[in-house]
């Protein structure tokens, strides 16, 4: 069999094997594995190359990262900063139509700018802002909607755990990731509140239960004293993690661990963490980064097969064969990550498809930040659609209401996942979106 | 498309294994949890020492990256336990529901090759262990830092070996709960 054949026929058992439900690893580790034993024809060569992938695949200093984000991002959540930030939102946007949906938007934003991993924002908005809006006479399903919509923030806008995944694989900077999120952030940021704003004006029964606004002069107002105070934890969090960061005080990894300490002292000045909470904390914050870095050692197996199959460089002579230009590439490739998205979640995506896809890339000459955060983008969408969407299930069981299906939020995110492709089409014709504060 | 409240064993996961060997697991699991909370301390300290006594910790970087490996080994096992490795659950949840006997023959299958793959990353790790003892293998430069690496390497192999007893023990309650459903539980 050829080389190219193996690499074929691995791929597709890969993708049928996760479809049937094998844990993703397991499948990358052990198709590879045959993979590699039918190119060398030796097992023994493909049992060290696991073995030296499980010892060597993440023992790099910025792996490091991965627990410490993790955690940050749980602490934030217990220490009621997200609730913080959408309080003020609130309280300022309060007069716009569609002000509370808006101020869901902009909390994830500046909830985002704190913590690199998007599980923990679904949950902290679920329980802060959809009883809010479900107080003011928005419709359920608008109410999630928004709060899946914008839990994608998280990863676009630094810092981001996918980024330093993308900048590991791709060998780019991760600090120019950071850079490059900014914008498209603030861009989808940007789209999301426009829509807010024409959707409760052109269509107020999407977004109201009764079809017309509520009166917001029953909203309690806090003094302005109260206000600022309560942005304080925000803004120093972000002024200490992503300033510290971008003044070179300090890395990704630790601007990770000073986060976490942060968040902790935060959390326990504030008395919302006890040690019962804390170890709960900790361990699921064990258990994310076991399956992340899991993934990523058995990928790496993965990433050597194809190599040695010559799998990326036939997969670059056909395309110039066909006649395919940069632009086709892209589509098809944006189209394979947000159906891969369907089914399994972002991390999976990235280590699954990378390796096949970035040679391809680099062959069309493309700028591997604007391709980073392009491929960022399509794997959050991944986040909000059917049937997988890992979001949607987050809010659905954070929300303990058994009168809004999976169905619905499902129907409610459906808007802001339009506006996400939307930008999504707008950072792939326009890179400079992603480039402009390069350089 | 709600779905109801569970029954209660519709997979293994999170189930008490036998010989108490859950134990075991959750007792890897808690020594990795504080190796976390050493790491964070660890790299503040170096952190605050750097920038604002200009007296780093030596070694941080090198520690780092032992740890990471060391915590993930450590909580391999239990992460597999409470059922939080990745996988698509979008066809086995279906059969969960309506062939709950051919569901709970497939978790045995994807167990049984979870086994496989551990048993074999095992033996070809079992040799460099060895090697790396003897060789005195170690990380960093000599004259600023250096730590031995086989210590780490040991708890890779103590963290595969619990992931691999974990795996077959999954199977085994597999099997388990496809013969009950095909005692007539089959509800």
């Amino acid at each position: 069999m050829s080389p190219i054949l193996v690499a074929c026929i691995s791929l597709v058992a890969m993708l049928a094997l996760i479809w049937f439900g094998m844990h993703v690893a397991v499948v990358l580790a052990v198709v590879s594995f045959a993979g590699v034993w039918l190119i060398k024809g030796d097992p023994g060569i493909a049992a060290n190359l696991l073995a030296q992938a499980s010892s060597d695949a993440i023992a790099s200093h910025i792996f490091g990262v991965v627990p410490l984000f993790v955690l940050t991002g749980f602490l934030v959540a217990h220490a009621d900063i997200g609730k913080d930030a959408f309080e003020v939102a609130n309280q300022l946007l309060r007069r716009l139509r569609g002000g509370l949906g808006i101020a869901t938007v902009a909390s994830n934003a500046v909830f985002a700018a704190i913590t690199g991993v998007s599980i923990a924002s679904a949950a902290v908005f679920t329980r802060v802002a959809v009883p809010e809006m479900l107080r003011f006479g928005y419709h359920p399903k608008f109410a999630v909607g928004v709060v899946a919509g914008s839990s994608v923030l998280g990863m676009l806008i630094p810092p981001s755990l996918l980024m330093i995944l993308y900048g590991f694989l791709a060998n780019q900077s991760v600090g120019d990731l950071f850079t490059a999120g900014i914008v498209p952030g603030l861009v989808l940021v940007l789209a999301y509140s426009l829509g807010i704003v024409v959707m409760s004006f052109v269509w107020p029964r999407s977004v109201y239960a009764g079809g017309a606004l509520q009166p917001v002069d029953a909203m309690e107002l806090m003094p302005v004293g109260l206000l600022l105070r309560k942005l304080v934890p925000s803004v120093l969090m972000i002024v200490l993690v992503l300033g510290g960061l971008y003044a070179g005080y300090f890395t990704a990894t630790e601007a990770g661990a000073v986060g976490a300490a942060l968040a902790l002292v935060i959390a326990l000045l504030r008395g919302k963490i006890n040690p019962r909470t804390l170890w709960s904390v900790l361990t699921e914050t064990g258990h994310v980064t076991v399956s992340v870095s899991f993934l990523i050692i058995c990928a790496t197996i993965y990433t050597r097969m194809l190599a040695m199959s010559g799998m990326p460089q036939f997969l670059v002579e056909s395309m110039t064969h066909a006649g395919l230009g940069a632009t086709a590439f892209l589509m098809l490739y944006v189209l394979i990550v947000i159906a891969l998205g369907m089914v399994v979640d972002s991390s999976s995506i990235l280590l699954i498809v990378l390796p096949l896809m970035l040679p391809l890339a680099e062959q069309f000459g493309m700028n591997l930040i604007w391709f980073g955060v392009v491929t960022v983008v399509a794997v959050e969408i991944g986040l909000l659609t059917p049937p997988f969407g890992l979001s949607v299930y987050v809010i659905k069981s954070t929300l303990q209401d058994q009168s809004v299906s999976l169905g619905d939020i499902f129907r409610g995110t459906a808007p802001f996942t339009l506006m996400m492709l939307a930008v999504l089409l707008l950072l792939i014709f326009f890179p400079s979106i992603s480039l402009v504060l390069l350089k | 498309m709600a779905s109801p409240p569970l029954p209660p064993a519709r997979d293994s996961y999170r189930q008490p294994m036998p010989w108490k060997f859950h134990r075991v697991v959750q007792a890897l699991n808690a020594l990795g949890t504080l190796w976390i909370v050493l790491l964070m301390v660890l790299i503040n300290t170096d952190v605050l020492g750097r920038n604002l006594f200009d007296a780093p910790v030596r070694g941080v970087t090198e520690l780092v990256s032992l740890s990471i490996v060391g915590i993930v080994f450590l909580q391999l096992a239990d992460t597999l336990h409470s059922g939080r490795i990745t996988r698509a659950d979008v066809v086995l949840q279906g059969l969960e529901q309506r062939r709950p006997r051919l569901a709970a023959l497939l978790h045995a299958a994807f167990h049984l090759v979870g086994a496989v793959l551990m048993a074999t990353i095992l033996w070809a790790a079992w040799d460099p262990l060895w090697e790396s003892i003897r060789m005195r293998e170690y990380v960093g430069a000599i004259g600023d830092f250096t730590a031995p690496a086989w210590p780490v390497r040991l708890v890779m192999l103590v963290g595969l070996a619990a992931t691999l007893a974990t795996f077959l023990l999954l199977v085994w309650a597999d099997l388990r709960r496809f013969a009950a459903l095909g005692r007539g539980g089959l509800a």
